[in-house]
């Protein structure tokens, strides 16, 4: 985010609190961008753990707990609750992007509104 | 710390040791108080922003430190609780540990009531599975308000680098403005 120009307009505290506010807003959507390519991947790794135990034969699973596999029989139903939990984390930081997507097109048009040219708030 | 009527948040001065970047009101007032001129002003402004690039890469080190402590904490309460789970069965638990890069063996872990928990700095302690839960959801627990302590400082910090790039790019473009008013003078 810059700024440029020779203009004169004045920054209020009000303004540079707004400017502060997109400034968080716009690290903490990256960040969530992040986190949601990680969540995708562990949905999909699940998606594929259960699709791959439906196929196999074999009575007993070694699923990892910590550094260690443990050999386990019923492991479908510890599969289920990490999918459950996994696509609900998905959810939930797919809704906080969706309400900082909306928080921060707010801040651009009361920013833009009032400093036009003077401020650039897209990403470079 | 000032904050005019209209002003939604008071300003801070510091928070743990960061100092807070002044708002400068009026470009004019700023620099006449400051008894600087326009370059030595820039100057000290981008030093200060310096000084905050440098207090921002620690805190970021210390959260990825604490962001990969947080899922280890977690894996280990999970063992500690899959093997309360396995205690009233009586069987013993077979697992799969890595001795070394690619070669594995199988330990067959019996029924037990205390787990060694690897504290740091080679010392290793026996607990009861209790006790053990209770630590480790302890350590969790600071660990996660330790993080957000932390968020909550880089929020702040960025903040401060925030308001001393807007300062900057105000002091400058009063500086061009100065100088046009001069020269069309």
């Amino acid at each position: 985010m810059q700024q440029g120009g020779g203009s004169e307009t004045e920054v209020t505290w009000e303004d540079q609190q707004n400017i502060n506010k997109f400034g968080r807003l716009n690290n903490r959507f990256h960040e969530l961008e992040e986190e949601i390519k990680i969540a995708k991947e562990t949905n999909e790794n699940l998606e594929d753990a259960s699709n791959e135990l439906i196929l196999s034969d074999e009575d007993v699973v070694r699923f990892q707990i910590g550094e260690v596999y443990a050999h386990m029989l019923k492991v479908e139903e510890r599969l289920e609750t990490m999918k459950g939990k996994a696509s609900e984390e998905l959810q939930r930081l797919e809704e906080e992007k969706e309400s900082i997507i909306a928080q921060m097109a707010e801040l651009k048009k009361t920013l833009y509104g009032k400093f036009k040219d003077s401020i650039n708030l897209e990403e470079d | 710390m000032a904050s005019s009527s209209s002003s939604p948040a008071p300003m801070i001065a510091e928070r743990r040791g960061i100092p807070a970047a002044t708002f400068v009101e009026d470009v004019e007032t700023y620099l006449t108080q400051l008894g600087l001129d326009v370059n030595s002003s820039l100057s000290f402004l981008q030093e200060r922003l310096q000084q905050y690039r440098l207090v921002e890469m620690k805190l970021l080190a210390q959260q990825r430190d604490l962001q990969a402590k947080i899922p280890d904490i977690e894996k280990c309460l999970d063992i500690v609780a899959t093997l309360q789970a396995k205690k009233g069965t009586g069987e013993a638990l077979t697992a799969d540990f890595e001795v070394s890069e690619g070669i594995y063996s199988r330990a067959s872990i019996k029924d037990t009531d205390s787990v060694c928990l690897w504290l740091g700095a080679n010392v290793m302690l026996e607990y009861s599975c209790e006790e053990a839960n209770a630590l480790l959801q302890k350590n969790l627990e600071n660990a996660k308000a330790s993080l957000e302590v932390l968020v909550a400082d880089l929020q702040f910090l960025r903040d401060q680098v925030t308001i001393t790039q807007v300062t900057i790019a105000r002091v400058y473009n009063w500086d061009v403005h100065q100088r046009r008013i001069k020269q069309s003078a």
